[in-house]
């Protein structure tokens, strides 16, 4: 997956987590959190989908790396190279 | 067999955590006992009626665009669409004294608030400074026990207005005799006063029928009509469990939603030597022709009333306390508009030991339910104005009915008087959810099968 696909792919979860997200003014480099107003269960429900769609295992204490947009991307690039 | 997760029993929680789960992976089954969903929120036929048990008024109310909502985060967390299932709110509701007061409240907490300090004009400062305390408040946080009863009566220095405040409150949400803990105060006057109460468009089965729909979507699995009679364990982990079949079903996770005590049993411990009060409550339903509904009130939703001195939610000493109660009129809420027939629901505490006295004679036990539910009539006409005589249809359950229908122990709706908050009771991948994990109620209830799931079954994933 390139960078762009992966971006896709968290922004499809969380439209389907919260279909009323708006993306349009969300800052990549910021929180996720605080812009589209997600919360910890929210959190758990993305990670839960990516292990769903792409069999990835996230520990707990990765869990801050999914923080922003950018982060996310950082985090899983390795992770889905060959997804 | 072998699955990675089993879920025990089909009541509200055990369906949402089952829902929750099955969202990410299919590979969990439900057993249930019945051969029928829903536990305590159940339903049954009679003469072609449908009619339901439990049920009153859903608590928790809020519109979609509260995000935040405990409601709308249920929604959220099982993939639930509000559109998909119409919600109907409160009309309004009361809280009765007679002869000494009266309180309205209803889904607008500015109803309630006026009613209070219109009544109760000395105590605004006191009543505002409790408000602040509960908004403030974080009842999720673990603490030990702390009396609601104190902290209400260090502002309100009147027992008549904090009996009122705590009679809704206790009969929607308390385990514990008397007195609640401040936490589940806190939470009970927010899912009540602050947020209200509905009921869905559709019936009970419509609900349930909704929920299971959903889940087997996802791949779930239940099987009806299918006890567990023993939980096998070794070194404090489970690693099957036994059906009245002597099927042995293997699991990674266990989740029990029977409650504390019915859950040791099946591990097999000794739980005789208990001697906390379980409250009982005896609940009689009255079906009516809707031409006489003109003559009841049609702008009360639940009335919860009190006619002694002081307000004593505790286990009575004989059948039924018929002091205290709540009245329920199932279609009275906004956009219900009963065809044929409505009806009147009354609930009252009751001693299942002395109903359990008169089970070995079905006679004197009928007779016993009978002369009750004439009594509750008796006692509630006073304050909803005469019915008795278009009633055409009448059942009343007692703490031995939802024993046997649920096997909650002594049929206590609530449960165990102590909660297990986190959901673990020494067993490494055994988990409570539900009554006896301490959130009450149909919301309560699911959001618990959604935290237990969530904290300890997905996260270790
Ligand atoms: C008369 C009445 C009125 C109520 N009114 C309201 C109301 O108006 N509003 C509100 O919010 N709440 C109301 N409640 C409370 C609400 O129904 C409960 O808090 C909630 O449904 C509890 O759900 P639960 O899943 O924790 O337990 P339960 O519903 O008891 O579910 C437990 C399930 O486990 C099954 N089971 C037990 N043992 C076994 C076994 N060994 N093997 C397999 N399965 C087993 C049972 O059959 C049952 O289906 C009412 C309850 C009653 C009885």
């Amino acid at each position: 997956m390139t960078r762009n696909d992966i971006k896709e792919l968290i922004m499809e979860i969380i439209a389907d987590i919260d279909e009323d997200a708006d993306f349009d003014s969300l800052k990549p480099d910021q929180p996720l959190r605080d812009q589209l107003d997600l919360d910890s269960m929210d959190f758990l429900d993305i990670v839960m989908e990516l292990r769903k769609r792409h069999k990835l295992q996230i520990p707990e204490e990765d869990y801050p790396q999914l923080a922003s947009l950018d982060s996310c991307v950082n985090y899983l690039e390795p992770l889905l190279k060959d997804a | 067999m072998s699955v990675p997760l089993l879920i025990i029993g089909s009541g509200l929680s055990g369906l949402a955590a089952a829902i929750r789960y099955a969202r990410f992976s299919p590979d969990v089954l439900l057993l249930e006992k019945h051969a029928r969903i829903g536990g305590l929120n159940s339903f049954f036929h009679r003469n072609g009626a449908l009619i339901e048990t439990g049920l009153h008024a859903i608590t928790n109310y809020a519109e979609p665009k509260d995000k935040k909502a405990p409601l709308n985060q249920l929604f959220r967390q099982l993939k639930l669409n509000r559109k998909d299932l119409p919600l109907q709110e409160q009309i309004q509701s009361e809280i009765c004294f007679p002869n000494r007061e009266s309180l309205l409240f209803s889904n607008d907490f500015n109803l309630f608030y006026s009613q209070v300090v219109s009544k109760f004009p000395r105590l605004t400062a006191a009543f505002d400074q409790v408000l602040a305390a509960i908004k403030a408040y974080d009842p999720f946080r673990a603490r030990p026990f702390i009396s609601t009863r104190s902290f209400l009566s260090d502002s309100i220095r009147d027992p008549l207005l904090i009996d009122m405040i705590l009679c809704p409150l206790m009969y929607y949400g308390s385990c514990s005799e008397n007195d609640m803990d401040l936490g589940q105060f806190v939470i009970m006057f927010r899912a009540i006063f602050l947020e209200g109460m509905f009921r869905p468009r559709g019936t009970i089965k419509d609900l349930l029928d909704f929920l299971l729909n959903h889940y087997t979507a996802f791949g779930g699995k239940i099987r009806l009509n299918s006890p567990v009679v023993k939980i096998c364990h070794k070194d404090k982990k489970v690693s099957a469990v036994e059906l009245a079949s002597g099927e042995v079903i293997e699991c990674d996770h266990l989740l029990s939603t029977i409650g504390y005590r019915e859950t040791l049993r099946l591990l097999g411990q000794d739980t005789s030597h208990e001697s906390l009060t379980r409250l009982g409550f005896i609940e009689s339903i009255f079906r009516l022709p809707v031409s006489c509904r003109q003559e009841l009130p049609l702008d009360r939703t639940i009335i919860f009333y009190n006619q002694a001195d002081r307000f004593r939610y505790e286990r009575p000493h004989r059948h039924v306390d018929f002091n205290s109660g709540v009245i329920c009129f199932p279609s009275n809420f906004h956009g219900i508009r009963p065809e044929g027939y409505f009806e009147i629901r009354s609930t009252h505490l009751a001693d299942y030991h002395s109903w359990k006295s008169l089970q070995s004679s079905p006679l004197l036990y009928g007779e016993k339910k009978r002369e009750s539910s004439r009594r509750s009539v008796e006692t509630i006409e006073k304050i909803t104005g005469n019915f008795r005589n278009n009633i055409v249809y009448e059942d009343t359950f007692t703490p031995l009915t939802v024993e046997r229908f649920t096997a909650k122990l002594e049929g206590a709706i609530y449960g165990h008087p102590r909660k297990f908050k986190d959901g673990l009771i020494g067993y490494g991948n055994l988990f409570l959810a539900g009554t006896d994990q301490g959130y009450l109620g149909i919301v309560g209830s699911m959001l618990s099968g959604i935290s237990m799931v969530n904290r300890h079954i997905l996260s270790a994933l």
